[in-house]
């Protein structure tokens, strides 16, 4: 088993998002290839999405 | 610690502020997978694919089972990927036949709007719906629709699904395609500007469809969606859940008061809309009707507010 430590920019990422995740309920992402890190998911406005379900096409 | 020691670490704090080293390739790594590429995979979770074969083959069996049907689909985009994580299906007052499927986008919105309670990162991510014979493909009248829809999309690029059925025993499913019994699933993305559909490979991995309790009341939602949207875009502390009904799971919505110790909860279960105040452990009755849920609330707040 390999360990390094986390690089500056890597520690505050997870920092944040172990933050988040205790706070706000924020999404933390693994990469299923070797469940490293890899950030956490932003949240979506409102707006954006209900402005995207609302106009979706008629399909044929 | 000498005064000379301390303008040097002030100085060094500053250097550090101005000029900070450059990421190594690990961190640059992990930066850059914040950025949405374009759709390379497609994975969707186990559940929710249970959930689409199965909803496919109960309307295909329903009496409606000769038109076209659909699903919205709600997820997350990781790196490269698209990740389906909840379905919205059509609803029973969509507007469909035998060549076209217009979902109830009311609904829809009311369902989106309860499951991001809970799940702010959900997005659109495309939409599945279905040809009655074995066309594969979007159609033409699909490209034309879609087309405009994804710019409305992140990263301008959507997943696009067509559900078929026929028996073709012995046919082996393409890296693209999803097979059940006799119902396929053909999975593309389209981007903003593209002149066509591109195949897009799909895998199944372990996952929820957090969409999926919703069904349990589907009806209540469709009927109620357009007040109940018009609250929620109104009011500020508006909070869906699903509850024990007297029959069956019942669709509340509660609304917080200024005080926070208070609430307005209005159980909607079938036909029947019932009015409640919630006042921490004590729950009140309230003795009037009115089926239309915003007014309902609007005529509790009047009360409340003498």
């Amino acid at each position: 088993m390999d360990f390094r430590p986390l690089e500056e920019l890597e520690r505050k990422q997870l920092v944040n998002a172990l933050r988040g995740n205790a706070e706000q309920g924020r999404v933390l992402l693994l990469d299923r290839r070797d469940t490293s890190f890899v950030g956490s998911a932003d949240e979506v406005p409102d707006e954006e999405v209900i402005s995207a379900i609302r106009s979706v096409p008629c399909h044929y | 610690m000498a005064f000379r020691d301390v303008i040097e670490a002030v100085r060094r704090e500053v250097r550090r502020f101005l000029y900070p080293p450059p990421p190594t390739p690990r961190a640059a790594k992990v930066a850059a997978k914040q950025v949405i590429g374009p759709i390379a995979r497609l994975v969707v979770a186990d559940e929710v694919s249970r959930t689409l074969f199965a909803e496919y083959a109960a309307h295909r069996a329903s009496s409606r089972g000769h038109e076209e049907i659909g699903w919205t689909l709600l997820g997350i985009r990781q790196d490269d990927e698209a990740i389906v994580l909840a379905t919205l299906p059509a609803g029973v007052n969509r507007s469909a036949g035998a060549t076209h499927v217009q979902f109830n986008s009311i609904a829809q919105e009311l369902a989106c709007r309860i499951v991001r309670q809970s799940h702010r990162q959900l997005m659109p991510l495309g939409l599945l719906h279905t040809h009655p014979g074995s066309m594969r493909h979007p159609s033409d009248g699909d490209y034309r629709g879609d087309i405009n829809w994804v710019e409305g999309l992140r990263g301008g690029q959507g997943v696009f699904g067509i559900g078929t059925a026929s028996e073709q025993p012995g046919r082996v499913p393409a890296v693209h395609e999803q097979e059940r019994e006799s119902l396929t699933f053909s999975w593309y993305t389209l981007s903003a500007g593209e002149r066509n559909y591109r195949d897009v490979p799909v895998s199944i991995e372990p996952g929820p469809d957090l969409a999926l309790e919703l069904r349990t009341v589907w009806d209540e939602i469709e009927t109620h969606a357009g007040r109940l949207n018009s609250l929620a875009g109104q009011l500020a502390l508006v909070r869906f859940a699903i509850g024990s009904g007297s029959q069956k799971p019942a669709l509340i919505v509660r609304v917080a008061l200024v005080d926070n110790a208070r609430s307005i909860e209005v159980m909607m279960e079938g036909k029947d809309v019932r009015y409640f105040v919630a006042d921490g452990s004590q729950i009140m009755v309230a003795e009037f009707r009115d089926d239309r849920v915003d007014r309902g609330v609007y005529a509790m707040l009047t009360e409340l507010s003498r």
